[in-house]
């Protein structure tokens, strides 16, 4: 039995590791109020640069920090450069979703180098513990000590004596004030990113060390642990970052010694929701930083929709509805079935990312909370499954409201932040409360679909129901955006303030969006139930909510048909040029990042 | 050289700017000789930050022309512009709020790489604003909005510019605090800055001016030397829409 000190050093050597992940992620967002998704993707980077310095050309481990610094370095300088430097002067919510693309094409380029098996890093240190009060520490606990503190004194002394140092700082109090000084706010750009891919590097190969393993699913997490780490210290605030990591180091750790290791993350997503309720500035929130800019208004690219007059939709309904009776493949069957189930997590997505201007980055969890009704209720009190479907959109659609509120308040990229948050902690209350959901084993031999006592288990029978379904949802949803209650929508996605002031009820407004979205996600989840028959923690995971948000982009913001044709287009066409399954997300990657570059309205336009 | 009409130092000409469709400055020219203190005086939302934001880069005219010193300053990025010799004194002065005194008197001189001079030149900025040595250690955002403007004053003196572009430096500030602002104004005018003001207060920044422009809706509506306009009925009735002259 580990003693309590041992937790606590565990949890600053763990907390030091996120700190090398926060402070970048500070730096960042204080000189362009941007919240680098990709960030867990240089510390996955770094990992695999030092395990090939390591293990194919055993460099000793001085050099191997060097070395792991300065090429995670130039990837960010890359990044920067050709990712978001492009973008300076488009819409807010382009270099945000920018970053998210960026980190899928560095994950898949990973994985599809290094293959997705685990790999052994072995950090050439003694293995010796020394014994300390009650409890042990070893030289990897000292060496990770050691590049924390080492780092962040390099920091202080580069921000404090340096003046591209002062420059970085007077940039992230106020940008347009120091251009007015005469500073190059691309040089301090630079600089920023720079440093923190070297800081994120050198951590993802300090943790590889640590638990002598590396694999591609780390990169999710580091982002994900640096951005509560950066939160929980206040965005922007680089003090607060380092503290704000050894603070989530420490919960993680004692709440692992209390509750148990799958755990771990439910604290850390607990913490983050926390503070962004109470304290959304952070628990040092400092800075009296220059206003920020409205996040709305601008956060979506204007544009003039594509009109597709209504006899053309209906004939393209008509012809997928008989497509059926024609000798089409299975394959071909199957492949619309996929897209229209995402076509109506788009549906969803759209509207409350589109319409209403919350960029849920947690659209996933929805499905999930869908699907598990759904099968639950099927299963464990015989509710006929199309009942059952209906009653996983009911729970979807309650629950997940209930769930994102405590967000309403929040603005911008923080709504992001929480949305994703919430669709994690989803996840692990699924993975750890065995009783209801069956934890890590998950649930199978859920019932087919079936209607009215006929089972549909036949392809066409299959397809019939979810395109029907798929097809009623976005009607309705049609219906809602031309009405008062869609341009109220639209008016607090414009300006909250001004909507506010004519008196609109944000709140109201927001729910009313998420009940509708999630009803939508839930259906779509709780079809996916039984059509997949077996469901697990995992089976709804963040890429999909990715793959979701590229597909609502790609259609045009709250454009109900783009969504159903962005779903189409990204199911389909990868399929249609056979591409293989794990060049697909890279692709993905690829057309969000080519979307933002250059057409931000999508295919048919925003709405 | 005769005095009456130097060769001026800022020159904007035919300036049409925009925001989105909205247009803010229509065929804006305005001239600023060595040497002389202009005063761009307007209401509310006529343009005239704007105006400032088109003389430092920071927002770009859709036509016209801007020279300084007789090159043309379009196209160039706000740093460089700066590093040509305009500092400026923004709205609402924007100091670094996180930073001491000090740091934000240096950043002043961000351009510059003669340290030696820079360190007597913030000597000299304690003589010109002596409240600010017992300061220099504090964090600029806990100061007094007074001291807020002399800080940023002296930041924008840091950079030896030749000119210096100010936007409503009197606006919030105790009689007292405007009176010592004017007067500093003049005393950095007569050292050799050349100095364009944006002024709601007219009668205040006439006191002052060589000349001075009147922008209505983004318009020059008046112009001519600062003596003149001073007892013009229609600067006053600019102001209040124009129309209702009497
Ligand atoms: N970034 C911007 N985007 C869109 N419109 C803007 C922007 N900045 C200013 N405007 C609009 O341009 C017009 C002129 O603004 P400007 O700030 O130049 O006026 P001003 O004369 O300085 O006003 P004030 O006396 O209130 O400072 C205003 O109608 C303002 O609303
Ligand atoms: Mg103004």
């Amino acid at each position: 039995m580990s003693s309590w000190l041992d937790y606590t050093i565990n949890g600053l050597i763990v907390g030091n590791v996120y700190a090398l992940v926060a402070v970048g992620l500070a730096l960042i967002f204080g000189v362009s109020r941007l919240i680098n998704f990709a960030q867990g993707s240089i510390y996955l980077v770094g990992a695999y640069i030092g395990w090939v310095a390591v293990v194919q050309l055993h460099t000793p481990l001085p050099l191997t920090i060097i070395v792991v610094a300065a090429a995670a370095a130039v990837v960010g300088l890359v990044i920067e450069r050709f990712g978001l430097r492009p973008l300076q002067n488009s819409v807010r919510i382009a270099p945000l979703l920018a970053t998210i693309g960026i980190s899928f094409v560095l994950d898949q380029l990973v994985m599809l180098t290094f293959s997705p098996n685990p790999r052994a890093l072995p950090s050439q240190l003694p293995d010796v513990r020394f014994q300390l009060g009650g409890g042990t520490i070893g030289p990897l606990d000292l060496l990770i000590a050691g590049v924390g503190i080492t780092s962040a004194l390099l920091l202080f002394v580069f921000l404090r004596y340096s003046k591209l140092g002062w420059a970085v700082r007077a940039a992230s109090q106020d940008r347009d004030a120091a251009m007015q000084m005469g500073v190059d706010v691309n040089r301090v750009n630079q600089a920023v990113f720079g440093i923190a891919a070297a800081l994120g590097g050198v951590s993802g190969m300090l943790v590889g060390m640590y638990y002598n393993q590396i694999d591609t699913a780390m990169s999710l997490q580091a982002t994900l642990k640096g951005v509560v780490a950066e939160v929980v210290g206040g965005a922007g605030n680089v003090p607060g970052a380092v503290i704000g990591s050894l603070l989530l180091g420490l919960v993680e750790s004692y709440g692992v010694a209390v509750f148990g290791t799958s755990y771990r993350n439910l604290f850390a997503f607990l913490l983050l929701v926390v503070v962004l309720v109470l304290r959304p500035n952070g628990l040092f929130a400092s800075a009296r930083q220059a206003p920020p800019e409205p996040l709305t208004g601008t956060f979506i690219a204007p544009s003039r929709p594509v009109r597709i007059p209504r006899w053309a939709l209906a004939v393209a309904a008509a012809i997928f509805a008989v497509l059926p009776f024609f000798p089409v493949s299975f394959y071909v069957l199957q492949t619309l079935i996929n897209a229209w189930l995402l076509g109506m997590l788009a549906l969803s997505l759209t509207l409350v990312a589109g319409t209403v201007g919350q960029v849920s980055l947690g659209h996933a969890a929805l499905l999930a909370i869908g699907a598990y009704t759904s099968a639950l209720l099927s299963l464990t009190l015989s509710v006929p499954v199309g009942l059952a479907v209906i009653g996983g959109g009911l729970m979807s659609a309650a629950l997940g409201t209930l769930l994102i509120s405590p967000s309403f308040r929040l603005r911008g990229h923080y709504v992001s932040i929480a949305t994703l948050a919430i669709g994690e902690i989803v996840s692990l209350v699924i993975l750890n409360w065995e009783g209801v959901t069956r934890g890590p084993i998950g649930i199978s031999g859920i019932p087919p679909l079936s209607l009215f006592g006929y089972d549909l288990i036949s392809p066409s029978s299959v397809y019939w129901f979810s395109f029907a379904v798929m097809v009623v949802l976005a009607l309705l949803q049609g219906r809602l955006l031309t009405s008062h209650l869609g341009r109220s929508f639209r008016a607090i996605r414009d300006d909250d303030i001004a909507a506010r002031a004519y008196g609109l009820s944000l709140n109201r407004y927001k729910s009313l969006a998420f009940i509708f979205g999630g009803f939508a996600a839930g259906v779509s989840g709780g079809i996916a139930a039984h059509l997949y028959s077996y469901i697990n923690h995992e089976t709804f995971n963040t890429q999909q909510s990715i793959l979701a948000l590229t597909v609502v982009i790609l259609g045009g913001l709250g454009n109900v048909v783009g969504a159903i044709l962005g779903s189409v287009a990204l199911v389909g066409l990868p399929e249609v040029f056979r591409i293989a399954a794990e060049y697909r997300i890279l692709i993905y990657g690829i057309v969000l990042l080519l979307l933002v570059r250059f057409r931000p309205q999508g295919l048919l336009g925003t709405i | 050289m005769t005095t009456s009409v130097p060769e001026p130092l800022l020159a904007l000409s035919g300036v049409n700017t925009f925001y989105g469709q909205a247009q803010v400055h229509f065929d804006l020219s305005i001239t600023v000789a060595r040497g002389h203190i202009v005063c761009l005086l307007g209401g509310n939302a006529s343009g005239k930050s704007t105006t400032m934001k088109i003389i430092l880069g920071l927002v770009k005219p859709r036509s016209g022309e801007v020279t300084f010193d007789g090159a043309s300053l379009i196209g160039l990025a706000t740093p460089q512009i700066v590093r040509r010799g305009i500092a400026s004194v923004p709205e609402a002065r924007r100091l670094f709020a996180d930073m001491s005194v000090r740091e934000n008197i240096l950043m002043g001189a961000f351009v510059r790489n003669d340290r030696d001079a820079v360190a007597q030149d913030l000597d000299r900025m304690l003589t010109l604003f002596p409240k600010l040595g017992q300061r220099l250690s504090q964090r600029a955002g806990s100061l007094s909005g007074g001291e807020q403007q002399m800080v940023a004053m002296a930041r924008a003196l840091m950079s030896r510019p030749r000119m210096i572009v100010m936007d409503e430096p009197t606006m919030g500030l105790s009689p007292l605090y405007v009176d010592r602002v004017l007067e500093l104004i003049r005393t950095i005018n007569q050292e050799g800055v050349s100095v364009f003001m944006v002024e709601q207060n007219a009668s205040l920044a006439l006191e002052i001016a060589h000349e001075a422009y009147v922008l209505q809706t983004g318009k020059i509506v008046l112009s001519g030397p600062a003596r003149a306009l001073k007892d013009d009925p229609r600067v006053r009735d600019a102001y209040l829409g124009g129309s209702e002259a009497a």
